[in-house]
């Protein structure tokens, strides 16, 4: 999990040689709800409107990663007045051949007055679109156990809780706060949905990929 | 932690101990370890480099620097080694040295696939794209692999984005990366997307649209398929470079078909529409209008597409889309604009808007998109579609207090609405004074009642009406600025801080809050204000500008050292960390990315808000700790100044403050305009350039005071100390310059909205006379100078009394009292305080002064005459700071004196929680006042002292 650990770097293989060329990545383009394109330079200034305090403002190099990564999971919505209505944040992994591969929210958030608007259900679907392109089996997300506001969307959007993870969250003093669910929905790869068949016991966020 | 994949090699299990202990973060065991291996294993070079990155981290940096040459010299080929000296460089912000590393190591191990790529980073780290356009060719030729030969490509179109020759990017660089792609195109070569993405990208800088149309419609455009409408947005691009109206409208059409709330395709489309309608353009076939299908070219035609979409959503059973019914005002107004009188068809705006309030009327976007076509409506219908809009909101019987209630959130949401739209219109402003104190009545009705849909909600959750109790304070605002009454912005203070006990994370609250206390002068209670903001990154940068304008303005230096270093924190991590994902994005082919992120940082870098923070960092720290805690020369020594340096970049600079991160309703006239933005940036450079030309004075002086008196060296020596004293007198008469055109820049005496930019401290600078009174100190310095390479004769012309007697003048402008009762009211003078400051700053440059002075006379046997004149000079010096002494401690008397609790605020029961608001606003405001008094009263008294030591 620690990039910065000094082993973890210096016993890292180049292992990314080659990567690009299975990622497929590409650049990105904003689209979606009564939007306009837009560049992400203006995103990193538009993000810092986000005073709000019940979305997580990530730090530079956690977007950074994500948009050298998968630029085409992060989507942008900008209403016709110019302001930020939301994003989602996201990205692909797991292995092809355990049926793991799939798409991963990562940060979904909308901005205080564009809510009520059916703004996280479209960028979700966006997001499930890509990850269906990509060959996915399913798309999973964490959200807080107490976030009943959050589970019923997803829950709405067709995710069921797949299983829990024991005390994922932690607070700012690295003390464990919250568990989490780990919610899914089968994309059509899955023709049979067994990737979400719920797994009974509560599992450990170490236990997790 | 770190598993390994193949065998283990015994130095790694010998080395392993000494990794564990460096991530543990236990450094001197790390180094303890280290010795041991290496009296065992002298040849063992990663434990040197290891130990090395123990020393470092325990600031030993330069004998782990040394450490670390040895190991380098030998031009080690061992992975451990090198990706020790790796992390150990980049710890050191030396990365240019892990570019020579890889070098001697791909000489010595020609055929690694691993060191190239290594050497390719490298050079990616530091930005050498010629460099990095080698070492990927070089790769490519090692292992032939795609990824390293569109490195390669990269780097070139990265030399032709950093070229300054934009006709060498045009006819060398770009060209060169075109056919290098062309090459693998037609060895049909090219596998990924990403490569298909850096061809349309060389295209496209090459303004080659019309083959960029082409490669995207032809087969390599298959392999757009990450990014969702990938072809069709480069397309749409594509036609709207090269002016196909045709194919724009088609599309733009098309796809609002599949999603009819595409905003920019609205745009796309009326703007393709109305080109085709000026060109008369015509079908060159009936059957096909062109490759993209039909296309539509009447406003007739426009008019049924809109009304049509509209329909489609009415006839919905889910919720609505905004879209279509925003495109029909849009559409108005375009037409409008071209004098069009087939806007009748639409329908009239006003009814237009009312519907648009009756579908989404209840969500909070509302506002922000009707705001935008607002202008549709005559100003005499401004009333009527108030009162229209008024009809559609559903409220409760009237009470005793002559206000109906709304039932839910959905109408309290409308309701707001309204009270939102007709700020907006201006209705609001045009009330007299009773009037908005009705209004306000009104509103904290509202505000009250509403609150108590709110009740379950989380500390972290704003209540539903908020909105009412900011209207309110804006509305007071509007009182105090047209009254100049007092009372309206102790009374704005205590509602705002009533909101906020009932909604603790509402940023907007803050966000006020923080803007008055500052405007009164009162910055402690902003601290926590701020903090409680919980800014973070680029935030330091976009709204850190309300905190540092004040901190260091309003005397209050611990917290203003605080703010600067939350800012600096932030700007220096952005190098490294944009590097680091610069590396990633070629890893990963997100080619695109990369000049992004490079801007990103560029426009980090040249920042107004870094550079004002840089400099007033390093002011602040002289001016309270030079001559104190360490010597001016060693203050300025540490810091690496050097007078002759100018790192800002003047002619680039940057402004990322966001001057509308307050939530504004006033009508556009009222609104910040391009031209206060102009102005604020003008004013803030001119201040900074006064600034950071002071502080390169400052180290000027600082290397005079340290150089040796001139008779007593060689002729080396004399030539460095004159051209010290060039410097001086260089940077003097740029500052006789710069206040120059200050001085033109204030007599404009720019208001802005008082939601927008606070204004710079440049007026209150000059009006003070600190700048002035601080040039002719330095100027002094400067005389003294030539005298004492010149010699003694002309001594006796030195006055010291000119440059002695301006500081007074100065204390005079700051008597007054900065906070006091009168006739039961609280008054403020917020500006003695800044003055004070000004004037506390101007003592500190005036006593270094002083200090050299004495420097050069004490060696120099100067005669009685000159002497007695200096020492006349700093007797009165003392006379000045000891008189402000006497006004601090006055004013820290008068102050304690004040008994708040004895003014009556308001009357009747239900105003008592209220006054408790603003009583508590007023003790916030006192204290602070208090706290700043007494930082500048220990700082004049710290420089007293100094002045002690001075005589002789």
């Amino acid at each position: 999990m620690d990039n910065s650990s000094l082993a973890g770097s210096l016993f890292q293989r180049w292992l990314a040689r080659n990567k690009y060329s299975k990622l497929r990545s590409a650049a990105p383009r904003r689209q979606g709800h009564c939007i306009e394109c837009m560049k992400h330079l203006k995103l990193y200034f538009y993000l810092h409107s986000n005073l709000d305090p019940l979305t997580e403002t990530y730090g530079i190099p956690f977007y950074l990663q994500y948009l050298a990564h998968w630029p085409e999971y992060f989507i942008v919505a900008e209403a016709p007045g110019g302001e930020l209505m939301g994003y989602i944040m996201g990205k692909a992994e797991g292995s092809v051949a355990r049926e793991e591969w799939h798409g991963h929210v990562t940060a979904l958030s909308v901005a205080p007055e564009f809510r009520r608007l059916g703004l996280a259900a479209k960028l979700m679907e966006m997001l499930e679109e890509i990850s269906e392109r990509k060959g996915g089996f399913f798309v999973d997300l964490f959200v807080r156990v107490s976030n009943q506001v959050a589970v019923n969307m997803y829950k709405q959007l067709g995710y069921s809780v797949y299983r829990t993870v024991i005390e994922y969250y932690s607070a700012s003093n690295g003390e464990p706060d919250e568990d989490a669910y780990d919610m899914r929905k089968a994309l059509s790869s899955d023709t049979e949905k067994k990737s979400i068949v719920p797994i009974p016991h509560p599992v450990r966020p170490e236990d997790i990929e | 932690m770190a598993a390994r994949g193949h065998v283990q090699d015994p130095n790694d299990r010998r080395l392993r101990p000494i990794y564990d202990y460096l991530d543990n973060g236990n450094n001197k065991m790390a180094i303890q370890q280290a010795d041991k291996l290496l009296k065992k294993h002298k040849d063992l070079h990663c434990a040197k480099v290891l130990k090395a990155i123990g020393l470092q981290r325990t600031g030993k940096q330069d004998e782990a620097f040394s450490l670390a040459q040895e190991v380098a010299t030998l031009e080690p080929t061992d992975d451990n080694s090198l990706q020790a000296l790796t992390i150990l460089y980049r710890e050191m912000h030396r990365p240019e040295l892990v570019t020579k590393l890889y070098e001697a190591a791909v000489k010595k191990v020609p055929l690694s696939e691993e060191y190239h790529s290594h050497l390719f980073m490298a050079y990616a780290r530091v930005g050498e794209y010629k460099k990095m356009q080698q070492a990927g060719m070089a790769l490519y030729k090692t292992v032939p692999k795609n990824p390293y030969y569109f490195w390669s490509v990269m780097s070139l179109v990265m030399q032709a984005i950093s070229a300054q020759d934009e006709k060498l990017a045009q006819t060398m660089f770009l060209p060169l990366a075109e056919r290098m792609v062309e090459k693998m195109v037609k060895e049909e070569k090219i596998e990924a997307e990403a490569e298909v993405q850096l061809y349309f990208m060389i295209l496209e800088r090459l303004g080659k649209y019309v083959e960029a149309l082409d490669m995207v419609r032809g087969p390599l455009g298959e392999k757009l398929t990450s990014e969702l409408q990938s072809r069709e947005n480069k397309c749409m691009m594509m036609y709207q470079r090269l002016q196909l109206w045709p194919e724009c409208n088609a599309l733009s059409y098309k796809l609002l078909l599949k999603n009819p709330d595409e905003w920019q395709f609205y745009l796309s489309y009326f703007d393709s529409l109305f080109h085709l309608m000026d060109k008369s353009w015509s079908p060159p076939n009936e059957e096909e209008h062109c490759v993209e299908g039909p296309v539509q070219t009447t406003v007739a035609e426009a008019v049924k597409f809109v009304v049509d979409r509209m329909e489609e959503e009415d006839k919905k059973d889910s919720r609505p889309l905004r879209g279509p019914y925003m495109a029909c005002l849009e559409l108005i107004h375009r037409l409008r604009q071209r004098g069009c009188p087939d806007e009748e068809e639409l329908g009239d705006p006003l009814e237009l808007m009312l519907q648009f309030f009756g579908k989404f009327g209840d969500k909070p976007c509302c506002i922000t998109d009707l705001k935008i076509y607002l202008h549709l409506l005559p100003p005499e219908q401004h009333t009527q579609f108030r009162n229209r809009l008024g009809e559609l909101v559903p409220l409760g019987e009237v009470g005793e207090d002559g206000f109906g209630f709304p039932g839910d959130t959905k109408a309290l949401q409308r309701h707001l609405c309204v009270c939102q739209l007709s700020r907006v219109l201006g209705l609001q402003h045009t009330l007299d004074t009773e009037g908005k104190l009705c209004l306000i009545t009104e509103l904290k009705a509202h505000y009250h009642y509403g609150l108590q849909f709110g009740k379950s909600c989380l500390k972290t959750e704003l209540q539903f009406s908020d909105t009412y109790c900011l209207m309110v304070a804006h509305v007071y605002i509007d009182l105090w600025t047209e009254t100049g009454d007092e009372n309206m912005l102790w009374q704005c203070l205590g509602v705002l801080e009533e909101g906020l006990s009932y909604s603790p994370s509402n940023a907007q609250f803050k966000l006020l809050l923080l803007l008055l206390f500052c405007r009164l002068g009162a910055f402690q209670p902003v601290v926590d204000l701020y903090s409680s903001l919980d800014a973070k990154h680029v935030q330091h940068d976009t709204i850190g500008y309300l905190l540092t304008r004040y901190a260091g303005s309003l005397g209050q230096f611990a917290a203003a050292s605080q703010s600067y270093n939350f800012s600096l924190r932030f700007f220096h991590s952005n190098q490294k960390d944009t590097s680091e994902y610069i590396i990633q994005a070629y890893k990963y082919g997100a080619f695109e990315k990369i000049p992004e992120f490079i801007a990103f940082r560029t426009r980090l870098n040249q920042s107004l808000h870094f550079a004002q923070v840089r400099t007033e960092r390093m002011l602040l720290d002289l001016y309270t700790e030079a001559d104190i805690t360490s010597s001016l020369e060693e203050s300025v020594k540490a810091m690496g100044l050097c007078p002759e340096e100018d790192d800002i970049p003047w002619d680039n600079m940057r402004d990322n403050r966001d001057l509308t991160v307050l939530f504004s309703w006033d009508p556009k006239d009222r609104e910040l305009t391009e031209e206060h933005r102009r102005l604020s940036l003008e004013e803030e450079s001119v201040w900074l350039k006064v600034r950071s030309l002071t502080l390169r004075l400052l180290a000027s002086l600082a290397l005079l005071r340290h150089a040796p008196s001139s008779r007593n060296s060689d002729k080396t020596n004399e030539n460095g100390v004159s051209a010290k004293s060039s410097t001086l007198q260089t940077l003097l008469s740029q500052l006789d310059l710069t206040l120059q055109t200050a001085a033109q820049i204030t007599e404009k005496q720019t208001q802005y909205p008082f939601l927008g930019p606070p204004s710079s401290r440049l007026a209150s600078a000059l009006s003070s006379g600190s700048c002035h009174c601080q040039a002719s100190a330095l100027q002094l310095s400067l005389t003294l100078q030539e005298l004492e390479t010149t010699g003694l004769g002309k001594m006796r012309d030195v006055d010291f009394r000119t440059t002695g007697l301006q500081p007074s003048v100065h204390l005079q402008k700051c008597k007054g009292e900065v906070l006091e009762m009168k006739n039961s009211r609280l008054m403020t003078q917020p500006s003695l305080l800044e003055t004070l400051v000004f004037f506390v700053e101007t003592v500190c440059v005036v006593l270094w002064v002083a200090s050299y002075s004495a420097s050069v006379l004490r060696p120099l046997n100067s005669t009685p005459v000159v002497l007695s004149g200096f020492q006349e000079w700093t007797g009165s010096l003392q006379g000045i700071v000891t008189q402000a002494l006497d006004h601090v401690k006055g004013q820290e008397a008068s102050l304690a004196a004040l008994k708040l609790a004895a003014l009556t605020l308001g009357v009747g029961h239900a105003q008592t929680q209220e006054c408790g608001f603003t009583r508590a606003a007023m003790d916030k405001v006192q204290t602070s006042y208090l706290g700043s008094l007494q930082e500048l009263g220990d700082l004049l008294r710290k420089r007293a002292d100094s002045l002690k030591s001075l005589k002789f």
